[in-house]
C-alpha cells in the first residue's frame, strides 16, 4: 500500500514542479539556441536574499523521471559535460551563469536552472535548442523586477522608423494587447505606472514601468508600427518577483478640496543620490513640480509644495497643500538612480473639510502687530504642531506659541486648540507663505497654508512716530522678533532644541529663580509621591520656564516614551514663552502672557512634581 | 496511519489530474494561502463550468507536498519519523505576519489573525530561518558539545 502512495506522490510532484516552475522567484531565459559546436550561456536569476546567495546552484537535464544535475556550484559536474560546462554564481547581482560549449544534437531538450538540493520549486524550466544552420534567432530580453519595483525597458530600431506608431504590447491569450504607444494609448491597468519616450537616436524610444505587480510578468513586445501588420518588433520577457522585506507605503492617497496631503517616498538609505524629485505623471512625461536641488517652482504650485528629505529613514516626504479638483492624478517620487524603485502614487480628491483651519489670507499694515491662527481638531491634540515660512527650498520653521492658560488639560474639547504665529511689528520682507502643520513621531501630517500680505509705505522708519521707533530698535536686537527662527526646535526631525545665546542668557536668570522655587517643593514632594503621578498627567502641556531642569533631565528620562514626548511639547511652549518674555524688554509684553504670581508658582509646583517623578523613577 | 497517507496519496493524484488538464489558465490563478511551514498551497481560479461551458465557476486548489522523511521535531534529526501530518484549514489560512493597515490617517502595524502564539510544529524548514542542533563530539578524549547547523545555507551571518 505505501508503495501505492508513493507511486501516486510522485505523479503529483511532477505535475506540481512543472507548475511551479512559472510562480517560482527564479527567472532565466524560456528559450536559448545554440550552433552545433558551438556554446550557450544560460543567465538565471535569483532574489538576493542570504540564503539564496549561499546556497546551492544547479543547471539539471529533465528527463521522464528526475532531473539530473549537469553541473553544480558545488563543484559537481555530470560525466558528459566534464570540460564543457560551467556554472558562475555572481551573488551579489543575484544571478548565475551558465555556459555549455561544444554542444552536440543530443544536448537539445529541457533543463532547470535552480537553486537548493532538489529540483521542486525554486527552479526555472529552459529549452535548450540546437541548431544546425548558421544563424541564432534573436533571444528574448529579459528583465528580472522585483514586485513593487520598476524597470526601464530599451527598443532601439532603424533611423525610418522615426515618424511611426511606437508600442508596448503585452502577449495574451488574445494576441498583444496594448500597453502603450507613441499615440497616449495607455491600457486601464497601467494607467499611472507607465511612460514612453523618445530617445536621442530617432526611431528609438524607452519605456518605463514602476509599481510592477506580480500579474505584470510575462512577454512583452515593442515595436514600431502596428502589431502583426507592419513595422519590426522586438520579444522583452518580464519577471516580477517577490523580494522580503521592503517597505511599501499605501499608493493610494486622498485628500479634500482645500485641504493638504502627505506623501512618504522610500529610497535607498545607502546610496546617494545627486536628485530625488517629485513630478506628476501625465501619459508620455513626468512633469516634475518639485526637486531636492534648488529649484524654479511652477507658479501654480507656489506655496503649496514642499519636500522634507530624511537620509537616516531613507525617505523623503512631500506636502501638498490647497489642493484643487485638478491635482487629482498620479505622481511618481523619483531618484536619478535607474535600479531604484520608483513608486507612482495616485492622489484621489475626496469630499470632506480639511482638519486645520483658519483665515487663509491676511492683511497687515507694516509695523503693526500680526497674528496668525492656526486651528487643530482634538485627533491632533497629542501631536506637534508648527509653523514655518515657506520658500521653494523647504519651510523654515518659527516659533509659535499655543494659547492654553488653564494649564491643567484634562479634555481636549475644552481647549482652544489654536497654535498662533504672533508678529510683534511686521516687515515687508514677511510678506508670503505661512505653513502651519501637525507631526508625530516623525511622520509629517496635514498641513493649512496662510499667505500673509503686508501693506504700507516700503522704507519702515520714513514714519516719524515715536511708538514705532522703540520696537524698531528692539526687533533688531532681538531676532526672534522677527518671526522667530528656532532651528526647527518643533520639527520632528530635530528632536533637541538648541536655542541661541540670545535665548540662553534670558533663559539662565529665569531658571536660577525657578531653582530657588524648586529647592522650596523639594521637601513637599517627597512626602507627596503618590499625588505626583496624578498631578503630573493634569500638567502635560503646561508652559513654564523650567527649561533649565528640564534639558539635563531629559537624558535621564530617555527610557520613559511617553513622559519624554510630554517633555518635548513642553520645551516648546518654553521656549515660546521666555522668547515673548524676551522681547517684551524692548515692547510691551503681550498681555496673553501675564500670569498672577500665584498661579505662577502652581504651575511651577506642578512641574517640578512631573521631574522630581522622573527622577525618582529613574533612580528605581 | 497508512489509511491516511493512502488518502493523501488519492488526492494528490486528483489534483494532479486537475492540474495537467487546464495549464493555459494558470495565470489568472490567485493564491489565497501559501504555507510554508506545512508546505501546503490553497489558490483559486476560475474555469468553465462543466454543466454551462459558457459560465466560469470558481475551483479551489489545496495542494499538498507530504514530507514524509521530516522528523517528529524537525531541530532534533534524532527524533523518529513524523508519521501523523495533520492539516487544519482554519490553521493555514491564518495570517500571523505583520502588515500595514491604515486608520483614517495613520498607519499601523497589525497581525491580520489571533492566536498566533500557538507553536505548532512544521514540517519543514523555512528557508530563511537557521536551524541548529548540539551533538557530543569526543575529541582528544574529552566529549564536548557542539552546535551544528542543520541548515548550512541559512545559517551565514550577513
Amino acid at each position: 500500500m505505501t508503495f501505492l502512495v508513493f507511486i501516486f506522490l510522485l505523479f503529483f510532484l511532477q505535475a506540481e514542479s512543472a507548475r511551479i516552475s512559472r510562480s517560482s522567484p527564479i527567472f532565466g531565459p524560456r528559450q536559448v539556441t545554440g550552433l552545433e559546436g558551438g556554446s550557450v550561456t544560460v543567465k538565471c536569476f535569483y532574489p538576493r536574499s542570504n540564503v539564496n546567495r549561499h546556497d546551492r546552484k544547479y543547471w539539471c537535464k529533465e528527463s521522464t523521471r528526475q532531473c539530473a544535475t549537469v553541473i553544480s556550484s558545488n563543484g559537481y559536474t555530470a560525466q558528459d559535460f566534464v570540460g564543457r560546462a560551467t556554472i558562475t554564481d555572481y551573488p551579489e547581482e543575484g544571478i548565475f551563469i551558465v555556459k555549455i560549449s561544444k554542444l552536440g544534437g543530443k544536448d537539445a531538450g529541457f533543463y532547470k536552472c535552480g537553486i537548493g538540493l532538489n529540483e521542486r520549486g525554486l527552479s526555472f524550466k529552459v529549452k535548450l535548442d540546437v541548431s544546425q544552420g548558421s544563424k541564432v534567432p534573436e533571444e528574448a530580453e529579459l528583465y528580472y523586477v522585483e514586485l513593487e519595483g520598476s524597470v526601464t525597458m530599451s527598443c532601439t530600431f532603424d533611423e525610418i522608423y522615426a515618424s511611426e506608431r511606437k508600442y508596448l504590447c503585452k502577449m495574451g491569450k488574445n494576441g498583444c494587447f496594448t500597453v502603450v504607444d507613441s499615440y497616449r494609448n495607455v491600457n486601464l491597468t497601467y494607467q499611472g505606472r507607465v511612460l514612453l519616450s523618445n530617445q536621442q537616436t530617432p526611431g528609438s524610444f524607452s519605456i518605463y514601468m514602476t509599481q510592477l505587480k506580480k500579474e505584470d510578468s510575462g512577454l512583452y513586445l515593442c515595436g514600431v508600427g502596428q502589431y502583426g501588420e507592419k513595422g519590426e518588433s522586438k520579444e522583452l520577457d518580464v519577471h516580477v518577483y517577490e523580494e522580503t522585506d521592503v517597505p511599501q507605503g499605501r499608493h493610494v492617497i486622498n485628500g479634500v478640496i482645500g485641504g493638504s496631503v502627505s506623501v512618504e517616498c522610500h529610497y535607498n538609505r545607502q546610496r546617494n543620490y545627486s536628485i530625488k524629485y517629485w513630478c506628476k505623471w501625465r501619459k508620455n512625461s513626468c512633469t516634475q513640480l518639485i526637486s531636492n536641488t534648488v529649484g524654479t517652482m511652477s507658479a501654480q504650485h507656489e506655496g503649496r509644495l514642499v519636500m522634507h528629505d530624511d537620509p537616516k529613514n531613507g525617505t523623503f516626504t512631500i506636502l501638498m497643500n490647497q489642493l484643487k479638483a485638478e491635482d487629482a492624478g498620479y505622481y511618481w517620487c523619483m531618484t536619478d538612480d535607474d535600479t531604484e524603485r520608483k513608486s507612482a502614487k495616485e492622489l484621489r480628491i475626496i469630499d470632506g473639510q480639511p482638519a486645520l483651519t483658519g483665515p487663509k489670507d491676511i492683511e497687515a499694515n507694516v509695523g503693526t502687530k500680526v497674528t496668525l491662527p492656526c486651528s487643530y481638531p482634538c485627533k491632533y491634540y497629542s501631536y506637534q504642531k508648527y509653523w514655518c515660512k515657506w520658500s521653494n527650498t523647504g519651510c523654515k520653521s518659527l516659533l509659535s506659541h499655543e494659547q492654553n492658560q488653564t494649564g491643567l488639560v484634562v479634555d481636549c474639547n475644552t481647549e482652544n486648540r489654536i497654535v498662533y504665529l504672533t508678529f510683534d511689528e511686521v516687515r515687508n520682507t514677511d510678506q508670503g507663505w505661512y505653513w502651519c502643520g501637525v507631526s508625530h513621531s516623525g511622520h509629517y501630517g496635514e498641513t493649512m497654508a496662510v499667505y500673509l500680505r503686508v501693506k504700507g509705505d516700503v522704507v519702515f522708519r520714513s514714519e516719524t512716530s515715536e511708538d514705532a521707533a522703540i520696537p524698531s530698535t528692539g526687533s533688531e536686537n532681538n531676532p526672534q522678533n522677527r518671526g522667530a527662527v528656532l532651528d526647527d526646535s518643533s520639527l520632528p526631525s530635530s528632536q533637541e532644541s538648541n536655542s541661541s545665546k540670545v535665548l540662553l542668557s534670558v533663559l539662565l536668570p529665569i531658571g536660577a529663580v525657578c531653582l530657588l522655587l524648586a529647592t522650596v517643593f523639594v521637601v513637599v514632594k517627597f512626602r507627596l509621591l503618590k499625588r505626583t503621578e496624578l498631578v503630573s498627567v493634569g500638567s502635560y502641556r503646561t508652559n513654564i520656564s523650567m527649561s533649565e531642569f528640564e534639558n539635563p533631565r531629559e537624558f535621564g528620562a530617555k527610557d520613559n516614551a511617553i513622559i519624554n514626548e510630554a517633555q518635548e511639547t513642553q520645551l516648546g511652549g518654553v521656549d515660546e514663552y521666555i522668547t515673548t518674555s524676551g522681547n517684551s524688554e524692548g515692547a510691551e509684553e503681550p498681555p496673553k502672557m501675564k500670569r498672577g504670581s500665584k498661579e505662577e508658582v502652581d504651575v511651577a509646583y506642578t512641574t517640578f512634581l512631573l521631574q522630581a517623578n522622573k527622577v525618582t523613577q529613574d533612580k528605581a | 496511519m497508512k489509511t491516511s497517507l493512502l488518502f493523501w496519496g488519492a488526492l494528490a493524484v486528483f489534483l494532479g489530474a486537475a492540474l495537467a488538464s487546464d495549464y493555459e489558465n494558470e495565470e489568472e490563478e490567485r493564491i489565497i494561502v501559501d504555507n510554508k511551514c506545512k508546505c501546503a498551497k490553497v489558490t483559486s481560479r476560475f474555469v468553465p463550468s462543466k454543466d454551462n461551458p459558457q459560465e466560469n465557476v470558481l475551483e479551489r486548489n489545496i495542494r499538498i507536498i507530504v514530507p514524509l522523511k521530516s522528523k517528529q521535531n524537525i531541530t532534533d534529526p534524532t527524533s523518529p519519523l513524523r508519521t501523523t501530518f495533520v492539516y487544519r484549514m482554519s490553521e493555514l489560512c491564518k495570517q500571523c505576519e505583520p502588515m500595514e493597515v491604515e486608520l483614517t490617517d495613520r498607519i499601523v502595524t497589525a497581525e491580520p489573525s489571533n492566536n498566533c502564539t500557538s507553536t505548532d510544529a512544521c514540517y519543514t524548514y523555512d528557508r530563511n530561518k537557521c536551524y541548529t542542533t548540539t551533538f557530543p563530539f569526543l575529541y582528544g578524549g574529552e566529549i564536548k558539545t557542539v552546535r551544528a547547523a542543520l541548515t548550512p545555507a541559512s545559517c551565514y551571518a550577513d
